[in-house]
């Protein structure tokens, strides 16, 4: 399970493919105040970097991969 | 009802632009080269041209000069041409067009900017 | 399947058949300027089309064609064999493509690869042989002809990067970029611009632009503002990639190979990155700082030069844009402190608090960064274009409370097109009706607007423009109507991608004269609209079933005269009736021949696809073969001259395989290198012949014999008989076949028997002469229309049936004393000839003996099986008719013992026996 729905919270672990994003994309419909959590993720299909990006949920734990985490940072902070 | 002749030698393109016009009540006539364009041009009035550049027998500027050329009522012309043509633009506006896209017009960009030359009130 | 779509394959597939012919005129012609032009609108034209269609490897691979076909009609690439076969390939490709879009309605993911393949070779071929590798090939048209690099490579660098947002990367990284180029490695900017549809062909830009090779900095961008997220489309792409790297083009052009129409790389030279950043304000007073530093720079003394900005550094607050320039000027002492002319004006921007222009100082080093290739350009981003729209809507907002974004988007374009074509100096004679027309483009928008009031003002300034001749009164109104900024940049609404230069500033029009057109010339050349008309199959076939109908309609009239006379005893109307069935009967028959007529299409519908084949195949095999082709036009049924193409393909493939020579065997037996195949169609009478003849070598009737001996085909008595012309017409002998080797081409262990009962079976025939060493000739007779099919009507155990007419040898009635049985089969002698006699009601099956006459005589019909006679004993012979066949459906298919069934006049049907099957 690749996108791991909690409460409110939303867990992103290892590669997050595209078939990922439609589910992810509805649920952060519903769940306006949701954080993500992106620690253990070491990649994510664009597509759910776009709903990430649209939905601008406040990110929980950034990736621990180092190089994933500068692309993230500028485009998932909150302004 | 405002009369449009869409002038192109690909009878797809002729058809996928036919349908957009259709659909917004405008009233659509074809040609498929300059030569039939500007007959018909001569022969009825248009309140719109929709020009390819590439045709036999006479192309879009060709067909565009002869147009503006006649001592008559203009209507505003738009040359849509594909992207590798990208420094005919001002060809195409010394030749008498009024506006310049690019193929594929997306239906809505399209009908807003046809509507505009033609003075129909946006909603 | 749409309409659109279903329009757009029937065209591309005419473009591709147009594709196809040009390419090999072109072969024999190579400097035709005319069918080039004619080659390239085809390819360009059907590019155009696919991009309609959600086909991006099919538009992939025609732009890539369009971009050679554009570059061999502009003489910059030479047109050769290899390059015709890449384009054929890539043709082929295209058509696949489009059958698959006919089959499923749309194209899968798998074809990418293929298409990135295809590109790749067509590109390849743009390349010019004195060129550089890695310059791409300029995606533009000939009217470009200054081509983005060459356009580009005036500039300084500094001015190319300058549009770059390389100030976004921090200085951190760019201090690193520095260094790194400083030592050699060369500095790219890439932006990356996904196709929307991307994600469907299972790409992951992100992945891959993750994975750029020596990665320096990198961010995502969105295209657009975001759409509320129950708008939002998660699987359309939005992202932009930008990225610095100090990887050689050659890795990226191979890390991107796949997007590379979707990329866009700037060469950045490391001096573009010395921008220094920050507060402007505070700090110690730095001029006598910066009146030192050039003494110190003048003496030569760097080291001095370091320590005083190292000391200035610490007494500074590091987001001072003064410290951040002295940093940059540390960075050059120490990476190289040989470059007087960057620490000159490093020097000197710490004085005048400028950023420092590299254009100038650093001119000696323009060596080292070369021109920027673009190898696509973006048009601007959208969202800009967004805001000066809104801005449009804005300054209008005293007549229109609120434009949609698209109409803003369309008032900006519209306005911003009249400004440049109301700037164009140039003075055609068509001037007046330009301003004109864009006198009307503007009134369209004051319309649409609801700015009516200011129409007055339009027409006052029309008829200025008009009177004097020029746009600037009407430049100057739309100054005063619409924002001036929106006339200055009309880029910034026009979809074009090359910036056209301001048009305050443009040079004056060149006047046009190789691109003007003489009406007047043109108006004399015919003007041919449409001619033809395409229409579906089924449309047709529809005609003749009901033309079909209404003869056997038209049938019933004779019984209904005969009635009126027979059962009503009024004669005068049976005479009538039968005064109209002549009547009717003709135009029926003229109907008929009409409808004939429409389905009548050219042999040249079969033949056209020989050039191609027989050029590839030829090739392959290493031989010189000459194609001629002739009475293209004679024309024949549809359903005729469609099953020629099997029979045809074959024999042309076996005479390539084994009747033309090798060039080197034919020089020896003394013939040209290039062999001959003919292809000849001609009509002769109410047949339609195809002549295939090569001058190869010949069949062999010795191999043939022994070939047909070890078969089993014939016996030893037949051996020594037989002639040589029986011989080799023994090829077409079920089971035969002539290749000893199964060949890649026509091999495949099937032999000329394939050829025979395809054109038997549209009751044709073909025969077969050979002289060794001289050539072969195949001649195929077939007839013109299969519709109307001429029976004799045959009556046997109370039933009728049709047999075909071209069977019948004769009928006859013979006693039944002259009947023999020969080794318990029926026979009897005709004219000096045995016959073998058969009961039709033995061979369908019907247990009734054969009913003999009053004068005990048997009913015979003599019927032609191949060269065979045969007799078949029936009960009665009755008229001959002209029927039209309707072939077996449904489980009756199954039957062979039946050809078909037609509808008599009585409303009857009439079974028509296939003679061949029964037998």
């Amino acid at each position: 399970m690749a996108v791991e729905y909690k409460k409110n919270l939303v867990v992103f672990h290892d590669v997050v493919g595209v078939e990922d994003a439609e589910a992810l994309l509805e649920w952060l419909q519903k769940k306006r105040t949701a954080k993500v959590d992106l620690s253990a993720c070491t990649h994510l299909h664009p597509a759910n970097l776009q709903v990430l990006m649209a939905s601008k949920p406040a990110v929980q734990a950034w990736p621990a991969d180092a190089p994933l985490r500068a692309w993230l940072e500028p485009i998932l902070t909150a302004p | 009802m405002k009369r449009i002749l869409i002038v192109d030698d690909a009878a797809t393109v002729r058809l996928y632009h036919r349908e957009i016009l259709e659909t917004a009540d405008f009233m659509v006539d074809e040609a498929m080269n300059g030569i039939e364009a500007l007959e018909k041009a001569l022969q009825t009035g248009f309140d719109l041209f929709l020009v390819d550049i590439n045709m036999p027998k006479l192309d879009g500027y060709g067909f565009l000069r002869e147009l503006r050329g006649q001592d008559l009522p203009q209507a505003p012309a738009i040359m849509i041409s594909t992207e590798a043509q990208t420094n005919d633009e001002r060809r195409a506006y010394a030749a008498g067009a009024n506006l310049y896209l690019i193929k594929p017009v997306k239906p809505e960009r399209l009908l807003a900017q046809v509507r505009m030359l033609l003075g129909e009130l946006h909603p | 399947m749409s309409p659109l779509l279903e329009q757009f394959l029937s065209e591309a597939r005419d473009f591709l058949q147009g594709i196809g012919e040009k390419l090999m005129q072109l072969e024999a012609a190579p400097a035709d300027a005319d069918l080039m032009n004619e080659l390239f609108r085809l390819v360009h034209t059907l590019k155009g089309n696919s991009g309609l269609f959600d086909a991006p490897e099919m538009t992939r691979v025609l732009h890539a064609g369009e971009d050679l076909m554009d570059a061999v009609r502009n003489g910059r690439v030479a047109y050769s064999r290899p390059l015709a076969d890449r384009l054929l390939d890539a043709m082929d490709f295209v058509g696949m493509l489009c059958d698959e879009l006919e089959s499923d309605g749309q194209l899968g993911a798998a074809h990418a690869g293929d298409s990135v393949r295809l590109v790749d070779a067509l590109r390849h071929l743009l390349q010019p042989d004195d060129a550089p590798a890695e310059a791409p090939a300029p995606e533009s048209t000939p009217e470009s002809a200054p081509a983005p690099t060459a356009s580009l490579a005036e500039p300084t660098p500094v001015a190319d990067t300058a549009s770059l947002p390389l100030a976004s990367i921090p200085e951190a990284v760019r201090m690193q970029a520095y260094r790194r180029a400083c030592a050699g490695e060369p500095l790219s900017w890439l932006a990356y611009r996904p196709h929307e549809q991307c994600f469907y062909q299972g790409d992951d830009p992100f992945f891959l632009a993750r994975q750029t090779p020596e990665l320096l900095w990198s961010r995502i961008e969105a295209r657009e503002p975001w759409p509320p997220l129950a708008e939002l489309d998660a699987y359309s792409c939005m992202l932009d990639f930008q990225l610095l790297t100090a990887a050689p083009r050659a890795a990226l052009e191979e890390q991107y190979r796949y997007v590379m129409d979707q990329v866009q790389t700037t060469e950045v030279p490391r001096l573009a990155l010395v921008m220094p950043q920050g507060d402007p304000n505070g700090g110690p007073v730095y001029d006598d700082f910066a009146a030192d530093a050039r003494r110190l720079l003048q003496t030569g003394d760097l080291e001095g030069l370091a320590r005083n900005a190292s000391t200035l550094l610490e007494l500074s607050s590091p987001d001072l844009w003064i410290a951040s320039a002295l940093r940059w000027l540390q960075l050059v002492l120490e990476t190289e402190p040989e470059n007087k002319a960057i620490l000159d004006a490093l020097v000197d921007c710490l004085g005048s608090l400028a950023a420092p222009q590299w254009g100038t100082a650093g001119a000696a080093e323009t060596h080292t960064a070369s021109a920027s290739t673009s190898i696509r350009q973006d048009p601007a981003p959208r969202n800009e274009r967004g805001q000066e729209a809104e801005g449009v809507a804005d300054a209008s907002d005293e007549a229109t409370p609120a434009l949609s974004p698209l109409a803003a988007d369309a008032l900006a374009a519209v306005v911003a097109a009249q400004g440049e074509v109301l700037a164009l100096t140039d003075e055609p004679r068509w001037l007046p009706g330009r301003l004109k027309a864009a006198a009307a483009a503007l009134s369209g928008c004051l319309r649409a607007t609801g700015a009516t009031a200011k129409l007055q003002d339009l027409e006052a300034a029309t008829a200025a423009a008009l009177a004097r001749n020029s746009g600037a009164p009407l430049l100057t109104w739309i100054a005063a109507v619409f924002p001036a900024e929106l006339v200055g940049e009309p880029g910034a609404a026009a979809p074009v991608t090359a910036a056209p230069p301001s048009p305050a500033h443009s040079a004056p029009q060149p006047p046009e004269a190789e691109g003007e057109i003489k009406f007047g010339r043109r108006a004399e050349d015919a003007i041919s609209g449409p001619k033809s008309l395409k229409v579906d199959q089924a449309k047709i076939d529809r005609l003749m079933n009901l033309i079909g109908e209404m003869v056997v309609a038209k049938n019933a009239l004779p019984y209904l005269a005969g009635r009126a006379e027979a059962v009503f005893g009024v004669r005068e109307l049976a005479r009538e009736i039968k005064g109209h069935y002549g009547v009717i009967n003709r135009i029926a028959e003229e109907m008929q021949g009409a409808i004939m007529q429409i389905r009548m299409m050219p042999v040249s519908f079969v033949f056209q696809r020989f050039p191609r084949l027989v050029r590839d195949i030829s090739r392959k095999l290493g031989k010189e073969v000459e194609l001629i082709l002739e009475g293209e036009d004679t024309e024949a049924d549809k359903t005729i001259i469609e099953s020629l193409g099997d029979p045809l393909m074959h024999i042309v493939r076996n005479s390539l395989d084994h009747g033309i020579e090798s060039p080197e065997l034919r020089r020896a037996a003394g013939k040209p290198a290039t062999g001959t195949l003919r292809l000849r169609a001609m009509q002769e009478s109410d047949r339609v012949v195809i002549e295939i003849s090569d001058d190869g070598k010949g069949i062999d009737p010795d191999i043939i014999k022994r070939k047909a001996y070890a078969k089993g085909l014939i016996d030893e008595t037949l051996l020594e008989q037989i002639s040589d012309q029986e011989a080799v017409n023994l090829v077409f002998a079920a089971g035969f076949s002539t290749t000893e080797v199964i060949s890649d081409l026509s091999g495949r262990g099937v032999g000329m028997d394939v050829v025979r009962t395809a054109v038997e079976k549209v009751n044709g025939s073909v025969a077969l002469t050979s002289q060794q060493g001289r050539g072969t000739q195949i001649r195929l007779s077939l007839p013109l229309s299969m519709a109307v099919t001429n029976v004799m009507i045959v009556v046997s155990d109370g039933q009728r049936f049709g047999v075909p007419m071209d069977r019948v040898v004769e009928t006859v009635r013979v006693p039944r004393a002259a009947i023999r049985t020969i080794k318990h089969s029926l026979a009897t002698v005709l004219r000096g000839r045995i016959v073998p006699l058969k009961s039709i009601n033995d061979l369908l099956g019907l247990s009734a003996p054969p009913k003999a006459n009053a004068d005990d005589e048997l009913a015979v019909l003599v019927v032609r099986l191949g060269d065979e006679s045969l007799g078949l004993l029936v009960d009665d012979f009755s008229e001959t008719l002209d029927i039209i066949l309707k072939p077996m459906t449904g489980v009756l298919a199954g039957l062979p013992a039946y050809a078909g069934s037609a509808l008599m006049g009585d409303g009857s049907v009439l079974m028509v026996l296939n003679v061949k099957e029964i037998l």
